[in-house]
């Protein structure tokens, strides 16, 4: 005899469906309670390890950006916080310092480049003013560009140009380049010279003749470039952040 | 004093010879050219420029990269010099120039000085005792051009400092 659906059968389901609710419920607690003390865990483990090789870190350049890394891979960043744990390491320091640096660089050269400098000038420049105490650190260029980066707070003022096959120029005037200067630049910085064309980028860049002289002209704008109108062929456009003995020259 | 003259790297620079429109690089650019210029003018202990004979100026044209300063720029440097009193023209037609790497006023007042240390008041000294005489070997006014001592002299004279005594037959600076 088949029986009908009756007031107790679905009261039963219902009981069944609230037991397993209640059941997921309480692994999912369980779930995140484990993953919260496995945080806590990772945390102090990482908090040892930054205290233990504290001074490794402070030293040794190479080291520094590995740690960077490793925070970075699980969305911890040390210059972040001048507070907290981390302020106990004293990397935010580091970096706000360089950073303190990298303008005063940017600063006292940009009489002669314009407010564009290389990289490799500036680090060269920054380990000179730093000069060599008994608390010398190394500085490496990842340790130059994070800092940098962290200047952009403060709006367009500062930012790091990539110009290709791992060189960088750090751009230390308001207004923003745009994408065809960030090119000229390129161009300039991966040539053996300091100079270029309307031509020279109309052929390396495959350019019109317009985009080309506006990209120039803003560059002559902005004060980044010189003109040079004595060459026989046509107009050149010199980068004096380019030039190897404005790059050298010691004042 | 090294008896090579070191140029700064604007020198070799090809830009630095044509005058540049942006007006902050054009005003690194004249002053620049002012430092190199006093520079090189103290360093050859010449006070005089011709501007018309600038494309054969061993400082204002650059064999090796071919470049070379036109009139105009010249002059442009040469009138923010004379600005600040380290350049006057002495023609009308404003071609040939004195360059002072000291104003005037400066010459005189180093030139009383040393006068005023050696104790030599009140007495005439020639022009060619002041400026070549055994003296001053030391001074940086040793082997000044005479016109341009005269001149330094002439605004001591202003201020009561001394008398220049030009006759035919002594050219001489009495210092009070």
């Amino acid at each position: 005899m088949r029986r009908r659906a009756g007031v107790g059968a679905i009261q039963k389901q219902k009981l069944e469906q609230e037991k397993y609710k209640d059941k997921g419920n309480e692994i999912q607690e369980n779930q995140f309670e484990q993953m919260t003390k496995q945080l806590e865990v990772f945390r102090l483990n990482l908090e040892e390890f930054a205290t233990k090789h504290k001074n490794e870190i402070r030293k040794n350049a190479q080291f520094r950006k590995q740690f960077q890394d490793m925070c970075a891979s699980i969305g911890v960043d040390p210059l972040a916080s001048g507070k907290g744990f981390w302020s106990v390491l004293g990397i935010g320091d580091f970096y706000y310092e360089l950073a303190v640096q990298i303008v005063e660089v940017c600063l006292a050269t940009s009489y002669k480049n314009g407010g564009l400098i290389s990289l490799r000038e500036l680090r060269t420049r920054l380990i000179k003013a730093r000069g060599q105490g008994k608390q010398h650190q190394e500085i490496s260029q990842d340790d130059l560009i994070c800092a940098a980066r962290k200047l952009k707070i403060f709006g367009s003022g500062f930012s790091v140009v990539s110009v290709g096959k791992g060189q960088y120029m750090v751009q230390s005037i308001p207004g923003e380049l745009s994408m065809d200067h960030t090119a000229v630049i390129e161009q300039v910085a991966n040539s053996n010279q300091a100079f270029t064309s309307v031509s020279m980028l109309q052929e390396q860049l495959n350019w019109e003749t317009t985009r080309a002289q506006n990209a120039l002209d803003h560059l002559l704008q902005e004060g980044l470039v010189w003109i040079d109108l004595q060459d026989v062929m046509e107009k050149l456009y010199y980068f004096p952040s380019l030039f190897t003995a404005c790059i050298n020259a010691s004042n | 004093m090294s008896d090579q003259f070191e140029y700064p790297w604007q020198y070799n620079f090809p830009p630095f010879f044509t005058l540049q429109l942006h007006t902050e690089t054009r005003a690194k650019q004249i002053s620049a050219w002012r430092t190199l210029l006093l520079n090189y003018c103290k360093f050859s202990k010449t006070c005089t420029l011709d501007v018309r004979e600038a494309s054969h100026h061993p400082l204002l044209s650059n064999t090796s990269i071919n470049r070379k300063l036109n009139t105009e720029v010249v002059l442009a440097i040469l009138s923010d010099l004379q600005r600040t009193q380290n350049a006057a023209p002495i023609d009308k037609q404003r071609f040939r120039w004195e360059i002072y790497w000291h104003t005037l006023e400066e010459w005189g007042n180093l030139i009383y000085n040393h006068i005023v240390s050696r104790g030599a008041t009140n007495s005439v000294l020639t022009l060619f005792e002041l400026s070549q005489g055994e003296d001053v070997r030391d001074e940086e006014f040793f082997g000044l051009e005479t016109e341009v001592l005269i001149k330094a002299l002439r605004v001591l004279e202003k201020n009561g400092k001394c008398e220049v005594i030009l006759s035919e037959d002594l050219q001489g600076v009495k210092f009070f």
